[in-house]
């Protein structure tokens, strides 16, 4: 007789089997359970390196979304009191127009002038406008922008500085988010302030009227081309929303692709590996003991 | 021409190897559980014969020897693989505890890192924010707090993985000194011609475990057996053991020791080489790379905190406590060294409202401050090369198991007690037995007819 004897513990064998088996179900039940493919380092090396950065450049998109929020009011405040600003200047254009007709006479534009010293104090306090406690056209300085000053030929003096903020709301994309207040209010092209001034002067000693409208208009003019860089400003932030979020889409579908548990497939293998476990478990227990003792007499 | 006489006494003598027979297959039935057991299998022989004029008689039967079927071979492969799956198990189940550390949550370093770079941005927003300023020394403590968890973690587990060493060094010895204990038994045995085969597989077996432990060699000699380490240290010589010693060196770290000579790095199998593996560079190697990205990045917020103005307008000091000189130690170390928010220095020109500075901060994200690498980079592939030394060490423990299992397989085909074979064999015996009775009653009856021969 020379058959090939086999080996007559088959109990390790089929226990090691289980072990595998079991193996398998518990590793589809966990990626069901946390939709997750990788839930440790070992799992997937390449896709948790390439989760990690695909994390950090969601955790950038998510504050570029929050800066964005965050400075969206601060310009849509500075807008807004710019909108004020422009209203307040063409009231002041029109009553200088009313000033300069030849008919009014002197107390009508001591009148007149005082309203527009009431302009001016509103001027004032628009280019003083603060957002969350900080006042927007200050450059970087913290201070009070424009203060009353008998001696400054204008009237005022601009305690600000000239330097510019800016904030990343992309990658290498920095917005612009100031404009200095001196370059808003007291431009070399259309100073606010000083116009308003030379106009209240020029209706008090009725004099060169027209000439002070003009300059009033001018400003005017200066002060609504400085509000188009907000307006722009604000449409930039608009605009990188929507692109962020179309980025943080493909980054959640890359991060998807790389680590999300295929339901289908894990679904499958959690039942093969129960079918499996259930026929190893019922061969387990058929391995009968029955050897050919048992049929001797 | 033969006797009745010597015909019954070949008949009972045949009885008694047919009984001897029997009693191998009951103890091969007795020893179906017992680990490492051989099978035995009784060697029959011819008796001699004897020759009377032409004629050549058959004596009958003797039980020549019990002989052990084993394969040697087999079992110094047996070994070898127990020593590479001892390694191997010891290396996966340190590293998945170290794994774990790196896996992706809110509290990995990764996710700390991107949360101060966030936390930073929220600061250009408003600079003059002491909220948003607070918020940037929270994250940068939390990211701090979370290379110092990590670090003693992995220093945790390496010291863990000494006691370890200690615990399987003492196994060795103990396991050497059993097994000169059996080969002096052994050797007592054989001498006098006896069957050892009892202690032999129980040597096997004492062997197995000292492989799962430490690299062996094993070299026969007359008298026993002789095992080393893979580079020559002995073990055991014959009825000698040589116990190995623990010495910790100035580090703390238990090294071995065998007859003065330190062995540590010279383990290449078993558990202990994988422990000492983990523990001596693996984890090492992990801390090395974690002090560098600590450092790296200290050294980076401190540079860009100097180049700028506090909210005081002060030009920035340290922003993390500066790193030593030596890399080693940054991660365990690491501290945000500002408690006052204000002292961020996010100004570039001292106006308080500035945020110029700020950009030096968030161009720390892309710039290669870690040995050439960004540090969201040099982070991943951290993680990489410990998620891979896991999975490569994983798939070789299972491959190593597969073939241990078809080895230990192998060894039961050849040594192993299958009921079915035994129970054939104990008919067969039987059978003989009772066909040898049967020829003991008719020489019975025939000598009985001799006998009545003279009476009638």
């Amino acid at each position: 007789m020379s058959s090939i004897r086999v080996n007559p513990y088959v109990l390790s064998d089929l226990l090691a089997d289980l072990n595998t088996t079991q193996r398998q179900a518990d590793t589809a039940s966990l990626q069901m359970a946390t939709g997750s493919r990788i839930n440790k380092p070992s799992d997937d090396p390449a896709g948790a390196a390439e989760m990690v950065g695909n994390a950090a450049q969601t955790a950038r998109a998510d504050s570029f979304l929050r800066s964005i929020g965050s400075i969206n009011g601060l310009l849509q405040a500075a807008d807004s009191t710019l909108g004020s600003v422009v209203t307040a200047l063409q009231r002041a254009i029109s009553l200088g127009v009313e000033g300069a007709n030849g008919t009014l006479s002197d107390s009508d534009r001591a009148d007149v002038a005082a309203e527009l010293s009431g302009i001016q104090q509103q001027l004032m306090s628009l280019a003083n406008a603060s957002y969350q406690g900080e006042f927007v056209f200050a450059g970087t300085e913290t201070v009070q922008p424009f203060i009353a000053d008998a001696t400054s030929p204008s009237g005022v003096t601009y305690q600000g500085n000239t330097t510019t903020n800016t904030v990343q709301i992309g990658e290498n994309y920095a917005l612009q988010v100031n404009v200095p207040g001196s370059q808003i209010f007291t431009g070399p092209s259309g100073n606010v302030f000083q116009s308003i001034t030379d106009l209240i002067n020029a209706l008090q000693t009725n004099n060169n009227i027209g000439g002070a409208v003009t300059e009033v208009s001018n400003a005017f003019t200066y002060v609504t081309g400085q509000r188009v860089f907000y307006g722009n400003a604000i449409n930039q932030l608009q605009a990188q929303h929507n692109v962020i979020n179309t980025d943080k889409l493909n980054l959640a579908t890359a991060a998807n692709s790389i680590s999300a548990t295929d339901m289908a497939q894990a679904a499958t293998a959690f039942s093969q590996a129960e079918i499996a476990l259930n026929a190893e478990l019922a061969g387990i227990s058929r391995i009968s003991q029955v050897s050919l003792f048992d049929y001797l007499k | 021409m033969s006797s009745l006489l010597a015909t019954m006494h070949l008949a009972t003598g045949a009885m008694a190897v047919d009984q001897g027979a029997l009693e191998v297959t009951a103890n091969n039935v007795a020893n179906v559980n017992t680990p490492s057991y051989s099978r035995e299998v009784p060697v029959l022989e011819e008796s001699t014969p004897v020759v009377l004029g032409n004629l050549t008689y058959g004596t009958g039967v003797k039980l020549g020897e019990v002989h052990s079927i084993r394969d040697a071979i087999l079992q110094l492969r047996i070994q070898q693989e127990t020593g590479q799956q001892g390694q191997l198990n010891a290396f996966v189940s340190a590293m998945n505890q170290a794994q774990t550390l790196f896996a992706a949550g809110t509290g990995d370093i990764g996710s700390q890192i991107s949360n101060l770079f966030s936390s930073i941005a929220q600061l250009s927003t408003n600079p003059v924010s002491i909220s948003l300023r607070q918020g940037v020394l929270t994250a940068a403590s939390n990211l701090a707090s979370s290379f110092n968890h990590i670090a003693s973690n992995l220093s945790a587990q390496r010291s863990s993985l000494d006691l370890n060493v200690a615990q399987s060094v003492q196994q060795v010895n103990t396991l050497a000194q059993q097994i000169a204990g059996l080969n002096g038994q052994i050797a007592a045995l054989e001498n006098i011609g006896r069957d050892a085969s009892t202690f032999v597989d129980q040597r096997d077996d004492l062997i197995n475990q000292l492989s799962a432990l430490i690299d062996v060699s094993e070299i026969k000699s007359d008298s026993g057996i002789t095992l080393t380490t893979s580079n020559g240290t002995a073990l055991v010589t014959d009825t000698r053991s040589y116990s190995l010693e623990m010495q910790a060196d100035a580090a703390g770290v238990q090294h071995i020791i065998s007859q003065g000579s330190d062995i540590t790095s010279t383990i290449n199998s078993g558990t202990l080489a994988g422990l000492i593996q983990v523990r001596d560079q693996t984890l090492p190697g992990l801390l090395n790379r974690l002090d560098t990205l600590a450092a790296g990045l200290a050294t980076a917020f401190n540079r860009a905190n100097a180049s700028g103005f506090d909210l005081n307008g002060n030009a920035g000091g340290d922003f993390f406590s500066p790193p030593s000189a030596a890399v080693a130690g940054a991660a365990a170390n690491m501290a945000v060294a500002i408690t006052d928010p204000a002292l961020i220095a996010a100004s570039s020109d001292g106006s308080a409202g500035s945020t110029g500075n700020l950009a030096n901060f968030s161009a720390i994200q892309n710039q290669t401050v870690i040995a050439g690498a960004t540090p969201t980079d040099y982070y991943a592939n951290l993680v990489f090369n410990v998620g891979n030394d896991v999975s490569n060490g994983t798939a070789e423990l299972q491959s190593a198991q597969l073939v241990l299992q078809e080895l230990q397989d192998q060894r039961g085909s050849i040594s192993g007690v299958s009921l079915d074979e035994e129970a054939a064999n104990m008919v067969q015996y039987q059978r003989a037995y009772d066909s040898m009775a049967r020829v003991v009653t008719s020489i019975n009856q025939m000598l009985e007819t001799v006998i009545d021969m003279g009476t009638t």
